[in-house]
């Protein structure tokens, strides 16, 4: 096996073995503290142009089922691991996960100390890396991380991941007529859109108002996705254009859209949530949920203007996790309702809107 | 909440099913209460738990858990609530016994947390199951009978293998798996008597789809956590006490995962839980469907397991929650600064083995199956699955240190049939088959010949595989990197010199400490809680002040329990009084010792040479403890002095003149103290020798071993002919002890000796006479029989063998006193299954003392004096408890090796009332007049056996007995019923006790091997639920028991001020 190793921007670095893709990675260090997943979090837009270390040590025990995917390829930049499973034993498995990840070029770092490497992320938060494999990579890593660092950006994350044109996405049929702002969406979420009878018609990111108006949907759905919410200033604009038009619901990037189209302002954390154990403590039941998180970017819940009101807030670190406008149908939540990986306690939330805005909802 | 008077029930002894997880439980959930101002009054009949301290509750009832006698407590504490939940099957089921008998009602006294119909629900097969198919959860096809008729005719339309599983158990007692209509005939007749409600569920088997649980919780608000999931290794057929288990769960993908999750939640809150929960599924290994097994609404084996996987303490949040708080405002306090509204994510695992009492048992059925066998367990946390494994392999305490080299001689069919029928040998039989295995393709085709007959995930067999071709790897050429790589897959030292011998020692790079945050390291923690691995950063924060190294007892089995964790505890809590910092190694997560509130710095690692060496040095402590862990940790003691480390309190040399036959004879000739004589021997021919020089009967044991195991007392030549067959083979560095046997009155004695003053809290007198395991015996104190100048020359001794051995701190010592006076049996450097007891009766805490003397400070600068301490005014009595039950086959009949699980203790002004309080609480149904009691007496005993049967017939009992005890009795004027031996046919003895028509069964014959009479009669009780005394010295007791009534129950405090005012009286 060729060696690897992670090169923080901070000139720290964590050594271990490569598998079969050599060269380097350059993205965000992140973490991602779910036990299970793996297959959907490497699958996951949301983590595109990121070096993700799964702090569970052994990743890839039931293999790749190819259904748990949330998107036709892995989308991170890297990945790093304690102990990869050379030998998955599941009935949905069809093939190991090394295997996929070389399919899928994908540099890799195995045996690497993750709780090490989680530690440095923690206190030193979020931070730009090179991940080299093989001893060329290695070579030039450092070299190249500086120049990376010095033009690295958030922008374009989006663009690498949304649909470029516009599809159709069908329910069952006699739920409502959404609109989606596929930021890099999650086939979970369009899953369960599906799942409560929705058809919904996928546009891009950058979708102009006429074309995201066309068919005169019901609601118009802003999808998680990658990055920086603020590098999105014309998706933004046209979120304030339909506000008052039409019912709008978002999720994750999309929330953070959403407030920032209402007025709301936006900031980075320290270093993300990323996994599904975040208790979330709904306002107006003091119900507390436990979510799937993955994010770098946050509302600031103390910038929300008056028409909007905080719906949920992060139990762990006080963060917003949700908004809804005091009149109009608007609704958002930074966690993942739709989960894939993570658990399900807020699966219900697209119907609640979906009534709350009084439009149809098709029970399953 | 204004302050209330919290009753609060514990689990009672050890038994199979039900061990010190619910001291671990019950002390933090009596610390949560008072915590929140509470009072707390205790009841628990067991005596070595912490629980029963009374630093931990206001009032402390060691009184037997039965209705009544906990109604009478609450009549005289007046408690306006009962938490129902943390004491364990027992705990709850007196709590639906109470409330069905209106007690709560009466004194109005409110449920805490999980309401009764809850309990209900959950442990009513019917019920539960009605609820589970009103709510869409799948249950697999059963029916709940209360017949052996009905379950027969549902066998006939259901067919074989079937499940039985009795409503309102532990460790699933009386339950099993039946494969044709005899067996279920025999498992539901079990079944039905061992459930408190005569109601089992038959279920159709789910045999071989895989094992999950989840922990849960719920608060009053309706949120629910996991805590933690687990995967079994064994799949659904073996007990899941009795499984390999691993945290979290490996196999299962997200989809999965959540699957479960959410089904959980939907069970815990159709149930209404509020507190912990404890949910079992199985799940199909080929396609993503399940089935619910069962529910536990209390914390459980599980949820102690779960919280030292997790660093989540579930007993302490369950409490809080009973107390109304909800998950999202009360701490996380791993973390501090987040809630326990919160899901744990690991990144480490967890495996925990379980510990079977085989080795005691060589007669037992090995076969494992929904019954429950093991004692106890042992938990290893690594970086992988791998290191994990390994440690809780050689955290057993069984000396191995590898998979594999321990069946080298066993046929292939051999290891195929434990590999499909489990034993506690499956996973070493398995991996001997990898072993086998020449290549690749051959340890693939193995693999699946293994899973397809086990059932066991490919998953695990793969690991497995990969530990054993590491091992094979070293046999062949230990290599630096083989070596490397064997360290940081989790192999010990130890481990590689058995493995590569002839390699010269490697220098080897220190373990570093990683911590348990319950967070993966997402938030800083602040619990001092570790485990080792190799090659990784380090992030042991070293105790600010001077650290001492506790070492622990390992997992619980026969003659090495809970009074060990106990009393390192008691020493860690001591060091932290003294102003040190304290630093536990121990791998049980059953234990109060391994709750990182605790100690100062838990190192949770097998207690092991490595492992406590590391402590040692990554804490740069400066000192070890070894006295308190039992014999495991008595045994480092020579391998930790080489090693460089500091032993505090007794040298080791203690240790070795304690153990070493010729040393012990020389000190104590010097001493002029008599002992049984004996001498020790290299080979049978010896010891045959050794015996015809003696006299017959000889007592004969192998040397360091704990618990009188392969101990006998062999009455001629052709018995010792006998055990030179089935016993361990003689090995040089443990040679075989021969002793004179001595019949004679048994004395125990826990002193504190510190070079130059002593101190013995209480003597201890046993009922039955040497020759029964001083665990199995009745032991009494004050000595109710014995003269104050015979205590005055035990202390005598006791000084004059611990300054000759050189302790300083605890030693037991065991005497015989017969006609020629005092003799000494054994010592023991270290603290004992009375020290608990005796620190209970007195007040004097030994442990703290001894460690304080370790320190280097002296019993007269101490507040518990010198010398004798005066004798209480009351007595305690320990009687011990079994597990036969759970062990088929087994022979009940007691000797010198050791067979209890548990211990019970009974507290009254007098030694009858304290006695017949210890046999209600051992669980002994005591016969009421006119009740009938079985008798059959060995030829030897018959006339010592008049005046106590004389005794029986006197207090109103109807003896039965069979014609050679009959014809005696009748000589003797006592009249009795006949009933015939089964020679003479039915109906004969077994059918009188399988129709459970006596009340009692004394049967003392001794000698007596597998196929006798005897032995059928006594297992017969056993399985009817009968009890059967062995010994005429219990019998006797048990008659002056019965002759007398019990005073009222009293606290534990007020027994002490009992006593204070006596000696304040001049």
């Amino acid at each position: 096996m060729p060696q690897a190793a992670l090169f923080l921007a901070d000139g720290s670095r964590f050594d271990g073995s490569g598998l079969g893709i050599e060269g380097i990675a350059f993205g965000e260090a992140v973490f991602y503290t779910g036990m299970t997943g793996y297959e959907e979090a490497l699958t996951d837009p949301s983590y595109a142009g990121q070096i993700l270390t799964f702090t569970y040590p052994l990743i890839g025990n039931y293999g790749v089922s190819g259904s748990a995917a949330q998107y036709a390829r892995a989308c991170v930049a890297g990945a790093i691991v304690k102990q990869l499973c050379a030998h998955p034993s599941h009935h949905a498995s069809q093939c190991d996960l090394g295997t996929w990840l070389d399919r899928e070029r994908i540099p890799v770092m195995t045996g690497a100390d993750t709780r090490a490497i989680t530690i440095a992320l923690r206190e030193h938060g979020t931070i730009w890396a090179a991940l080299a494999v093989g001893e060329a990579a290695l070579a030039r890593a450092e070299v190249e991380l500086s120049a990376f660092v010095r033009r690295a950006t958030t922008q374009g994350l989006v663009a690498g991941v949304a649909t470029p044109q516009a599809y159709r996405c069908e329910g069952a049929g006699g739920g409502a007529r959404v609109t989606l702002i596929d930021c890099g969406v999650k086939r979970a979420v369009l899953r369960d859109l599906a799942a409560i009878g929705a058809s919904v018609r996928v546009v891009p990111y950058d979708a102009a108002l006429d074309e995201i108006l066309a068919d005169d949907p019901d609601a118009v759905f802003i999808s998680p996705g990658p990055g920086d919410p603020t590098d999105l200033g014309a998706t933004i604009a046209t979120l304030r254009d339909l506000i008052g038009r039409k019912p709008l619901f978002g999720v994750c990037l999309g929330h953070q859209l959403l407030a920032l189209a209402c007025g709301a302002s936006t900031y980075k954390l320290p270093y993300g949530h990323r996994g599904g154990n975040q208790p979330v403590r709904v306002t107006s039941t003091q119900d507390v949920l436990i979510t799937a998180h993955n994010h770098g970017y946050a509302v600031d819940g103390t910038s929300l203007p008056g028409d909007l009101v905080a719906t949920m807030t992060n139990l762990n670190d006080g963060t917003n996790e949700g908004f809804r406008h005091r009149v109009l149908p608007v609704a958002a939540v930074q966690f993942h309702p739709e989960a894939s990986p993570g658990p399900s306690d807020a699966r219900g939330l697209f119907a609640q809107w979906f009534r709350d805005a009084e439009l149809p909802v098709v029970e399953a | 909440m204004s302050p209330r008077n919290i009753l609060v029930i514990g689990s009672g002894p050890i038994v199979i099913g039900q061990a010190a997880e619910f001291d671990y439980a019950g002390v933090q959930a009596c610390r949560a209460l008072r915590e929140e101002g509470h009072r707390v009054v205790l009841v628990n009949s067991n005596p070595a738990t912490i629980m029963t301290d009374t630093e931990v509750a206001d009032a402390v009832y060691l009184e037997p858990l039965t209705v009544a006698s906990i109604e009478a407590i609450v009549a005289l504490e007046r408690p306006d609530a009962l938490l129902p939940t943390l004491g364990g099957q027992t705990g709850l089921n007196l709590a639906v016994e109470l409330e069905a008998a209106g007690v709560l009602e009466r004194y109005g006294i409110e449920l805490l947390g999980t309401p009764v119909r809850t309990i209900k629900l959950a442990e009513d097969r019917e019920l539960f199951k009605r609820k589970m198919i009103e709510i869409g959860e799948p249950v697999a096809e059963s029916a709940v009978v209360t017949t052996v008729e009905d379950g027969l005719a549902f066998a006939a339309r259901s067919g074989y293998p079937l499940v039985v599983r009795p409503a309102y158990t532990l460790g699933g007692t009386g339950g099993g798996v039946a494969y044709d209509a005899r067996e279920l005939r025999e498992t539901l007749d079990a079944g039905l008597n061992a459930s408190l409600v005569h109601q089992v569920l038959l279920e159709t088997s789910l045999l071989g789809w895989k094992e999950l649980e989840y922990e849960v919780l719920r608060d009053g608000h309706d949120n629910c956590i996991i805590v933690c999931n687990m995967e079994n290794v064994d799949p659904v057929g073996v007990h899941t006490g009795d499984s390999i288990v691993v945290a979290p769960s490996q196999t299962l993908s997200d989809v999965e995962y959540q699957m479960l999750r959410t089904a959980s939640l939907n069970v815990i809150r159709a149930l209404d839980v509020r507190g912990g929960c404890n949910i079992q599924f199985a799940l199909h290994p080929n396609r993503s469907e399940y089935a619910i097994i069962e529910v536990n609404p209390r914390v459980s084996r599980s949820s102690a397991l779960a919280s030292k996987a997790t660093g989540y303490p579930i007993a302490k949040i369950s409490t809080r929650i009973a107390l109304g708080q909800t998950l999202d405002y009360i701490p996380n306090p791993v973390t501090g600064v987040t809630k326990a509204a919160y899901e744990p994510t690991l990144d480490y695992v967890v495996v925990k083995i379980p510990r079977w009492p085989f080795d005691k048992f060589p007669h037992a059925d090995t076969r494992l199956g929904t019954q429950m066998k093991s004692t106890g367990e042992a938990m290893g946390i690594g970086r992988t699955f791998r290191s994990a494994l390994l440690k809780a392999v050689r955290g057993l305490d069984l000396k191995r240190e590898t998979l594999t080299g321990h069946f080298s001689q066993w046929s292939e069919a051999e290891l195929l049939v434990i590999a499909e029928r489990a034993t506690h040998e499956r996973l070493f039989a398995i991996c001997e088959l990898l072993r086998r295995a020449q290549s690749a393709d051959e340890a693939e085709a193995e693999i699946a010949r293994t899973a397809s007959l086990s059932a066991i995930d490919r998953f695990w067999l793969h690991e497995f595989d990969a530990l054993v071709a590491i091992e094979e790897r070293l046999r062949r050429a230990a290599s630096p990197e083989a070596i490397a790589a064997a360290l940081e897959a989790g192999y010990s030292t130890k481990a590689l010199r058995e493995l590569a011998p002839h390699e010269p020692a490697v220098s080897i790079e220190a373990p570093v400490f990683r911590m348990v945050d319950t967070a993966a390291a997402e938030f800083p923690a602040r619990s001092p809680y570790y485990y080792l691995s190799y090659g990784e950063t380090d992030e042991m924060r070293r105790p600010v002040r001077e650290a001492v190294v506790v070492v622990g007892s390992g997992p619980i089995r026969i003659a090495q329990g809970i009074e060990f964790d106990y009393s390192c505890v008691h020493a860690a809590w001591a060091l932290r009084e003294a102003g040190r910092a304290s630093v536990v190694v121990n791998n049980n997560p059953e234990t109060v010792s391994t709750d990182f509130d605790v100690s100062d710095v838990l190192v949770f690692e097998p207690p092991g040479a490595d492992e406590v060496e590391s402590a040692y040095r990554g804490t740069g402590a400066a000192g070890v403890l070894l006295a308190f862990g039992g014999q495991t940790a008595i045994n480092l003691a020579g391998e930790l002095q080489r090693r460089g480390l500091r032993i505090i309190g007794s040298d080791p040399s203690a240790v070795e003149m304690a153990e070493d036959r010729e040393q012990f004879d020389s000190a104590l000739a010097r001493l002029g103290v008599s002992r049984p004589k004996g001498k020790a021997a290299r080979s049978f021919r010896e010891a045959r020798a050794i015996a015809r020089e003696l006299g017959f009967p000889v007592l004969v044991r192998p040397s360091f071993v704990l618990g009188g195991r392969a101990m006998e007392i062999v009455e001629n030549e052709a018995q010792l002919a006998v055990y030179a067959e089935t016993a361990p083979p003689i090995v040089p560095d443990a040679p075989l002890l021969v002793d004179k046997y001595l019949r004679g009155l048994e004395l125990e004695v826990d002193a504190i000796f510190d070079g130059d003053d002593i101190l013995i809290p209480g003597v201890f007198e046993h009922v039955e006479r040497a020759g029964i395991h001083s665990g199995d015996s009745i032991g009494a104190y004050p000595p109710p029989s014995i003269a104050p100048e015979m205590e005055q020359r035990v202390l005598a001794v006791t000084r004059e063998v611990a300054r000759e051995l050189g302790i300083r701190g605890l030693i037991n010592i065991q005497f015989v006193v017969d006609a020629d006076g005092l003799h000494i049996i054994e010592a023991n450097p270290r603290a004992s299954r009375t020290v608990p007891i005796i620190q209970k009766a007195t007040g004097i805490n030994m442990v703290a003392a001894a460690t304080r003397i370790a320190l280097g400070e002296k019993l007269r600068d101490m507040e518990y004096g010198t010398g004798l301490h005066p004798r209480t005014p009351f007595y305690v009595v320990k009687v011990p408890v079994f597990s036969f039950s759970k062990m088929r086959g087994v022979e009940t009949a007691l000797g010198p090796e050791m067979k209890s699980t548990g211990e019970v203790l009974g507290i009254d002004v007098t030694f009858a009332g304290a006695l017949r309080k210890g046999f209600i609480a051992a669980g002994i149904r005591l016969p009421g007049t006119g009740g009938r009691i079985l008798v059959s007496i060995a030829d030897a005993e018959k006339q010592a056996a008049i005046p106590v049967l004389r005794r029986y017939a006197e207090l109103g009992h109807r003896l039965v007995a069979t014609p050679g005890t009959r014809a005696v009795l009748n000589a003797h004027g006592i009249a009795s019923e006949a009933i015939n031996k089964i020679a003479q046919g039915s109906p004969h003895v077994l059918d009188l006790i399988g129709s459970r028509a006596v009340d009692l069964v004394v049967n003392d014959a001794k000698g007596s091997r597998e196929i006798s009479d005897n032995y059928k009669i006594r297992r017969a009780a056993v399985e009817a639920g009968i009890a059967c005394l062995t010994s005429l010295d219990t019998a006797r007791a048990l008659a002056e028991a019965l002759g007398s009534t019990a005073g009222p129950p009293r606290s534990l405090q007020n027994y002490r001020r009992l006593a204070e005012r006596v000696r304040a009286t001049p």
